[in-house]
């Protein structure tokens, strides 16, 4: 029985050198605060956009629908720095990967749950403020999104920078 | 499974590059043999990872060692100074 991390698709592509650029610490931490800024300000438009009359506008659907799209390429990004630790197969993790994805895990599970709270609380609060149904679920979704992403962002800005690739040969 | 050192005391130290050279192994080669990333070897090389037992015995027996001369809780000697000690 082989003894090494089974090369899935998905594994091969978040090993691929071609995104070495991806895991510098610089890069890893960019993309970081570009999402945690992103998501700031959908967060920012869904309360706004709440305490309008209509509750569902053109320019939030715009910004909101922007939004969502940018969260891609980022978010590829993010998960090219930390080769995927969190969307790959467990199979395809070896023991310093597994242990970096429980670390991170273990690390915001409180914030992470914190997050889950706020997002149920939020939707409730916003129905029961405005009566507007979808901007609460969109904040809803928003924070739960959050708290869903928080293991990336913490493996993300504490991992340290890989060896360098020198010898491999 | 292995652990990231808390501190310098935590450090598991290894001669692990120095054996690779003097095998001409790659890393990558060294990681295909005991089942792991080759990344994971450069961490553990760098002391920022300690391996886990079972990856340890792998690696030693990879290069035909005991586990003791290839991972020690103490710095390692250079092995020129180890040879100068055993010829003098």
């Amino acid at each position: 029985m082989s003894i090494s991390p089974e090369q899935t698709y998905l594994a091969r592509t978040f090993d691929d050198g071609r995104y070495a650029w991806a895991r510098s610490r610089q890069v890893r931490h960019l993309a970081v605060v570009a999402q945690a800024v992103l998501l700031a300000a959908l967060v920012a438009c869904t309360v706004l956009a709440a305490m309008t009359d209509d509750g569902w506008s053109t320019w939030f659907l715009v910004v909101w629908t922007a939004g969502m799209v940018a969260f891609i390429p980022l978010h590829s990004v993010l998960n090219l720095g930390i080769r995927g630790v969190f969307d790959r197969s467990d199979r395809s993790l070896d023991e310093h990967q597994r242990r970096q994805h429980e670390q991170s895990l273990g690390a915001t599970v409180w914030p992470s749950l914190a997050l889950h709270l706020a997002a149920w609380c939020a939707a409730v609060a916003v129905v029961a403020l405005t009566g507007h149904v979808t901007p609460a679920l969109c904040l809803g979704f928003l924070l739960w999104f959050a708290g869903w992403i928080l293991p990336s962002w913490n493996l993300a800005w504490t991992a340290p920078d890989e060896p360098a690739d020198a010898d491999f040969c | 499974m292995g652990r990231q050192p808390k501190s310098e005391a935590d450090k598991v130290h290894d001669r692990i590059a120095v054996l690779r050279a003097d095998r001409g192994v790659s890393r990558k080669e060294l990681a295909d043999a005991v089942g792991v990333h080759p990344q994971t070897i450069g961490y553990v090389e760098r002391g920022e990872y300690s391996p886990s037992l079972a990856l340890a015995l792998r690696i030693a027996r990879f290069f035909g060692l005991p586990v003791e001369a290839v991972f020690s809780l103490d710095p390692l000697p250079s092995l020129s100074q180890e040879l100068l000690r055993r010829t003098s």
